[in-house]
């Protein structure tokens, strides 16, 4: 989950990506992929990908159903499924795009995708939250 | 402590995780978790857990097929949050090989609470093995 309000995670910052759009329909997490970021067959390890969907697909849900509603019943992954269609490398601008697809009232979906800067498609995740009840 | 190529990757190693184990079709690594790993919400980023799941079946695979062998990648991660984990708390993740082909693998991986043995998070990775000449 995020409160993309204040920016974004610590774990985000970590890695060195940044969140570029939000919006209640999209949002774009970037990053300009380093060595330190690939794997010991020399392209991008997985869980950079997966983290960068994650705080994706976690901020445009939050938009969505909007960040009072979100505070006083917060959402939080609780399943994921990526696919890795295709390998990046370091000197590659890494781009996320995660878009809802259903907010419901005690469950959301949202979707994401990874492109390089050359528009070659990455990977794709689908993501489903549980909201928990409101806060009395 | 072992050491091993995947801890020698910057982007693991940036984690902090210590590989326990490592055999055939099998690894254990741990990690305590800290607030650089943290989400928005304080609780540890999902990107921690499926980042370690998945290096952990890596290595997993890779002691199971052998130094020598061809390149393997994940294709496919399906991963399942059950617990959500505050830093401070020490995980400990194991990945089982459960299935190899000549061009493809499955794996199971576990996250546990290393206190109370809790499960907070499991996954399964299909792995695409590289083959000899293509």
């Amino acid at each position: 989950m995020a409160e993309p309000e204040s920016g974004q995670s610590a774990f985000l910052t970590l890695i060195g990506a940044r969140t570029v759009e939000k919006r209640e329909d999209l949002f774009r997490v970037s990053l300009l992929l380093e060595e330190r970021h690939t794997n010991p067959n020399g392209v991008m390890h997985g869980g950079v990908m997966t983290s960068l969907m994650d705080e994706a697909v976690g901020g445009v849900i939050a938009y969505a159903r909007g960040l009072d509603v979100m505070r006083a019943a917060p959402h939080s992954t609780v399943d994921m499924n990526v696919s890795f269609l295709s390998a990046a490398r370091a000197g590659d601008e890494l781009i996320v795009e995660a878009r809802p697809i259903k907010v419901g009232r005690s469950v959301a979906f949202a979707e994401a995708e990874a492109r390089r800067g050359d528009g070659t498609l990455v990977g794709k995740g689908r993501f489903t939250f549980v909201i928990v009840a409101p806060r009395p | 402590m072992t050491d091993d190529l995947m801890l020698r990757v910057p982007f693991v190693h940036s984690l902090g995780p210590v590989l326990e184990e490592r055999r055939r079709g099998y690894a254990r690594m741990s990690l305590e978790t800290a607030s650089r790993h943290a989400a928005q919400d304080g609780k540890l980023h999902g990107g921690v857990l499926t980042t370690l799941m998945d290096s952990t079946l890596a290595i997993a695979l890779r002691e199971l097929r052998g130094a020598g062998a061809s390149r393997h990648s994940s294709v496919e991660m399906n991963a399942t949050f059950l617990v959500p984990v505050v830093p401070g708390q020490r995980i400990v993740i194991e990945g089982r090989i459960t299935h190899v082909e000549p061009a493809v693998a499955f794996g199971e991986a576990d996250a546990t609470l290393r206190d109370t043995g809790e499960v907070v998070a499991k996954a399964r990775v299909t792995f695409a093995i590289q083959q000899d000449g293509a």
